[in-house]
């Protein structure tokens, strides 16, 4: 029996591999796989085996037959391919049927990454009051009334001894005046200066962060923004730090990376330096401390703060900052 | 504060670059925003030799000159009286880019000229146009004119920080590229002040006001011949953007540049009986140098003779005392001011000067002496007076050196995180002339210098010591310290949870301005006592459509979609979260978080056209938006009120959102004439949500439910009830009989018309039931489905609708 069915199949794959056609297809299902055919009257004859053979000769019979039927369909398959039938075949470039999907305003967005990096290194995120005190946005931040450092921040007033905040900085007094240390948070928000043409808006954002313990270090301060950085920008992208004054910073800095217009070159965005400056930075200064009741030979801390338009500008090369709040659907399509 | 190289390099020994010298300026903190080589327009004008003049053939007042440039013999035309040949003078050639513009290679009346001789005026350089410029015998044809000239110099523009007042000035800057390069400040160059005697003198000086005025000098020159300045001073101020005055003001500028030092000089016959220092009598006026009649203050600060104010201490000198080209005799002011005085009567009067911006900043209180020295020698030289001697020098023995400070190595190394020896530290500090003890080696003694008044404490010697040591040479280290567990701000990723959603269903995030115009209350109706009437203004807007703080998100959106509609963006679909502001009188103002999103124009305004049928966005579009929120932020207990309509809302499109039966928003269409006040003229549905008031209402964790194991069985019946009876009422109506095998019901269809009667509407509903037990047989629904549908029809009176 076994070696009827070798055969049997040997020869089927022989009329199978010359078979060309819908239609001599259907033949060879017939000859072969069909009620009538001579495979099937052999699987009959398995009955009446004797029963020590009957599992070996109807496993076999059925491997068999599956294979064929196999072989079979892939032949018939191709063969429909082939365009003998008439098969309604869709035009595959014509468009698919989105689904409208909006997005977030691109400052949105590049401050989530921001967060995102501080968050993945324990940074706490609040916010704080958009109007906000004379005391926490200058006075605590060691800028006194009549100090010319005032004339950094065009402020907006509300009235005298209320203003909008011109930085995200006065969350650290509000912060540190809630919790002793160690510390670390970040500040996400609004602020404004009253201020404005092709790079300065009365209103833009900021990220404000800092880190209070016993015994932080400048160097610190480095470390944590080299993360950065290469987190926003690209991984190896040259980074400096200059010196520069905050009067709630001592020593302060400013943070340049290498252009990322010219690479460093010297283009018109970096003003020919081939630097960009993208944030402040520096040591808390022990008069902020005081100014929470804080004890500074305690502790130390670095802060630093950060514009989100200039960095989503720099990232996608938008060259006018009024962009981002005409919210022209142009402009947010793009992101 | 703007500079030279070359009067830069009069104060110390510095070989580097102009180049070189900005970067390790910005690397100190001392900024540079502009290298500019000076006249670099002149690098094509040359010194030529006028080998032969003959007459122009065609032009009488013309002559053609042959021009020896060193290389090769070229022909001028020319029209200066003073051409004439062996003269050496400036000739520009084609090419060189002169004030006046770019000279080219022409024919002048039929004669080619290869060039301009020029005036002093014409390179920029003087106000001499009555010829040619005539060089010194002896220059060598065919060298740069800036070189011949000694214009060759870069200016180099520096942004101050408000703490660096001592480097508003070259010797400043000197010192610190002294400190930086290991150059050598050149100190022997500065004037070594004699001591000063006041008797004798034919005038007083008395300071009323100590405190406000805790230093002042003054000296007479006399016979001083007062006319314009050298062409080296003058080259020296325009480089920095100074216009030349007269030889006397210029001398005082230069010595306020070169040193930090302001100085006045007053016309000495112009002040009756001396100078008096004492605050202003109100009602006092005085007429400022800039023309301008101010009226002063009690709290401010003058320069006064017996009678009349002379001068605004520190900020302007007056009209009355000003030097002028009469002025024979001459009394220089070298003083010391409060710099909060000045301050405050600088912005009083809001007037800020090249005085002012020093003194208000804090200026050297030993200086005076220095600067009055320097000024006074310049005058002797360049305007021939005659210097008595003596002057006075009032309160200059009572200024104390600042106090020492005690330095420690170990907070140096920690707060900057690098190892530094304390010989290292005394060196770096003394590189800029802070001199140090070193007591141990722990600790030492820094005296801060007089010029350096933004050192006062420890903490500012380390910040010197950093900016010496370099912050690059400052090692990068990652923070150890204790993990914590950040709480989640909720506020925030309720914000981003309802962006994920408004983003998904096809909107666009906008961002808009905090402050709006106070206009929007009355465009969008609202009544009078709406909370957001109650808006917070600001007391110095920059515009008057940016006057007050937004109590609403709705207007900056109906502007965007102004905006995008005037631009063919017809589909509009935009959202914003932000605070809303609301004026709570002396309290800081309520800020509360919002929602708002607009939809206007094509129901799929992304879809390609193959496939967009043009429908447009209706009121369950906008609804749905609603619905979507609800269920994504498992938001328990809403219910939508159509009781009260809002006035900027077409009374019938309107829902407001309730919360546990707490308004918490609204949605709806625009009212049109509210929309067309916003320029927008198509149908616009809104949606404003408090995110602050949804907080409570959302639902914890979801709790896991089996999913069925048995089929369920639907029936759709079609009703015909009174046209006012709404569809929530029905399928209440039906879930409120509690019958335990209905699992869901919707309407299907809503159809008006024929064949049904006017005043009804025919409803599908489609009920959905499922048993948790067992298969349901059809038996079991239809009794369960014919028991609703009778119940449904006689409460609303309704009947079937027949096929």
């Amino acid at each position: 029996m076994l070696e009827q069915l070798q055969k049997l199949r040997e020869e089927a794959l022989a009329a199978l591999g010359t078979a060309r056609g819908r239609e001599a297809l259907e033949e060879f299902r017939i000859r072969y796989l069909g009620r009538k055919s001579g495979f099937i009257s052999l699987m009959r004859g398995i009955g009446s085996l004797p029963e020590a053979e009957r599992p070996l000769a109807g496993a076999e019979a059925n491997r068999i037959r599956t294979e064929l039927e196999g072989l079979l369909a892939e032949k018939l398959q191709e063969a429909g391919a082939q365009g003998q039938g008439r098969r309604v075949t869709v035009d595959s470039s014509l468009p698919g049927r989105t689904r409208p999907l909006g997005h977030v305003h691109p400052v949105t967005r590049v401050m989530g990454e921001i967060c995102a990096v501080f968050e993945g290194l324990g940074f706490t995120v609040a916010e704080g009051p958009d109007v906000e005190l004379d005391f926490y946005n200058f006075e605590a931040l060691n800028i006194p009334a009549h100090h010319p450092a005032r004339d950094m921040h065009d402020t907006f007033y509300v009235k005298p001894g209320v203003l909008l905040r011109t930085h995200t900085s006065p969350m650290q007094i509000r912060a540190m005046q809630a919790s002793k240390p160690p510390l670390r948070m970040i500040a996400p928000g609004k602020v404004y200066r009253c201020d404005s043409d092709i790079t300065h808006t009365p209103m833009f954002h900021q990220v404000e962060g800092f880190l209070v313990d016993e015994r932080v270090s400048f160097s610190e301060l480095k470390g944590v923004l080299r993360v950065f950085v290469s987190r926003i920008f690209e991984e190896d992208v040259a980074i400096r730090f200059r010196p520069s004054f905050f009067p709630f910073t001592e020593p302060s800095a400013e943070v340049d990376i290498a252009c990322v217009i010219c690479g460093g070159k010297g283009c018109r965005v970096c003003k020919g330096s081939g630097w960009l400056e993208i944030l402040g930075a520096g040591m808390i200064d022990p008069e902020v401390f005081k100014s929470v009741g804080y004890d500074a030979e305690r502790c130390s801390g670095f802060a630093f703060g950060l514009g989100v338009e200039r960095i989503t500008m720099l990232k996608y090369g938008i060259n006018d900052i009024r962009l981002f709040y005409e919210n022209d659907l142009r402009f947010l399509k793009q992101f | 504060m703007k500079l030279t190289v070359n009067w830069l390099r009069e104060y110390v020994d510095c070989a580097l670059e102009p180049k070189a010298i900005a970067d390790r300026l910005t690397m100190l903190g001392l900024e540079v925003d502009a290298v500019e080589p000076l006249h670099a327009g002149l690098d094509r004008v040359v010194v030529a030799r006028i080998e032969e003049v003959t007459p122009h053939p065609d032009a009488d007042r013309l002559v053609l000159c042959q021009a020896n440039i060193g290389t090769e013999v070229v022909p001028v035309v020319c029209g200066a009286p003073n051409a004439r040949a062996g003269l050496l003078s400036a000739l520009a050639l084609p090419g060189a880019k002169l004030p006046g513009g770019e000279i080219r290679r022409s024919k002048i009346r039929g004669q080619v000229s290869a060039g301009m001789f020029c005036s002093g005026k014409d390179l920029g350089i003087g106000a001499d146009n009555d010829g040619i410029v005539e060089l010194p015998a002896g220059m060598t044809p065919g060298v740069d004119i800036r070189v011949a000239l000694g214009l060759a110099d870069t200016m180099i523009e520096i942004d101050l920080t408000p703490n660096r007042p001592d480097c508003a000035s070259v010797v400043g800057i000197a010192r610190e590229i002294a400190g930086a390069t290991g150059g050598r400040l050149l100190r022997e160059r500065l004037p070594a002040p004699p001591a000063l005697a006041a008797h004798g003198l034919p005038f007083t000086v008395v300071v009323e006001d100590g405190d406000a005025c805790p230093r002042y000098m003054a000296r007479l020159i006399r016979d001083v011949r007062v006319g314009p300045s050298p062409a080296w001073l003058r080259n020296r101020l325009q480089a920095v953007g100074l216009r030349p005055i007269s030889n006397v003001v210029d001398i005082t500028n230069y010595v306020l540049l070169t040193l930090g030092q302001p100085l006045h000089a007053f016309d000495f016959d112009r002040l009756a009986g001396g100078i008096v220092v004492r605050r202003a009598h109100p009602g006092e006026r005085i007429t400022t140098l800039d023309g301008v009649a101010r009226e002063l203050t009690p709290e401010m600060l003058l320069i006064c003779d017996q009678v009349q104010p002379m001068a605004v201490a520190g900020v302007m000198g007056g009209g009355a005392s000003e030097v002028s080209d009469a002025t024979v005799n001459v009394l220089l002011e070298s003083a010391h001011f409060n710099p909060v005085s000045i301050r405050k009567t600088s912005r009083a009067l809001r007037l800020s000067t090249d005085s002012s911006y020093r003194f208000e900043r804090g200026v050297d209180p030993a200086l005076p002496p220095v600067a009055m020295e320097m000024a006074v020698r310049l005058i002797h030289e360049l305007c021939g007076g005659v210097v008595c001697s003596g002057g006075y020098d009032l309160g200059g023995d009572t200024i104390a050196p600042p106090p020492p400070i005690i330095l420690r190595r170990r907070r140096v190394c920690d707060l900057l995180g690098v190892q530094l020896s304390a010989e290292r530290i005394a060196e770096l500090l003394n590189s800029i002339e802070i001199t140090t003890t070193v007591d141990d080696a722990e600790n030492m003694t820094v005296q801060p210098p007089s010029f350096r008044i933004d050192i006062e404490r420890e903490v500012d010697c380390i910040e010197e010591i950093a900016r010496l040591v370099g912050y690059d040479a400052i090692p990068v280290t990652l923070p150890r310290v204790p993990m914590s567990f950040a709480p989640v701000d909720a506020g925030r990723s309720l914000a981003a949870a309802v962006s994920g959603i408004m983003t998904a269903n096809g909107f666009w995030e906008a961002v808009n301005y905090s402050f709006v115009s106070p206009a929007h209350c009355d465009i969008l109706k609202l009544a009078a006592e709406d909370a957001a009437r109650a808006t917070l203004p600001l007391l110095n807007p920059i515009a008057e459509n940016q006057a007050v703080m937004r109590s609403l998100l709705l207007p900056g959106l109906l502007e965007n979609t102004a905006r995008n509609i005037n631009y063919q963006q017809y589909d509009v679909r935009l959202y914003e979260t932000g605070k809303v502001f609301v004026n709570r009188g002396e309290e800081l103002p309520e800020e509360t978080r919002m929602l708002a999103a607009v939809l206007s124009g094509r129901r799929n305004p992304d879809t390609p056209l193959l496939y967009d049928q043009g429908e447009k966005v209706d009121f369950f579009d906008c609804k749905g938006v609603v619905d979507a929120l609800v269920a994504e932020l498992r938001l328990q207990e809403v219910t939508y009120g159509c009781d009260r309509p809002a006035a900027h809302a077409d009374p019938d499109q309107f829902c407001r959102v309730l919360l546990d039966n707490v308004e918490v928003g609204c949605f709806g269409r625009l009212l049109p004439a509210v929309a067309q006040a916003y320029g927008i003229k198509q149908d616009l549905w809104f949606i404003e949500i408090n995110l602050d008031a949804l907080q409570a209402g959302r639902a914890a964790t979801p709790i896991f439910r089996e999913l069925p194991r048995f089929p369920s069985v639907s029936r759709d019946v079609a009703l015909v009830i009174a046209d006012e009876v709404r569809g929530d009422e029905v399928i209440r109506a039906v879930t409120e009989m509690r019958q335990k095998l209905v699992e869901d019901v919707q309407i299907f269809d809503v159809y008006r018309g024929k064949p049904v009667a006017d005043g009804y509407k025919s409803l599908g509903i489609a009920i959905r039931y499922r048993s948790p037990e067992k298969t349901l047989d059809e038996a079991t629904v239809d009794k369960v489905h014919d028991k609703i549908i009778q119940t449904v029809l006689s409460r609303f009176s309704g009947r079937l609708r027949e096929e």
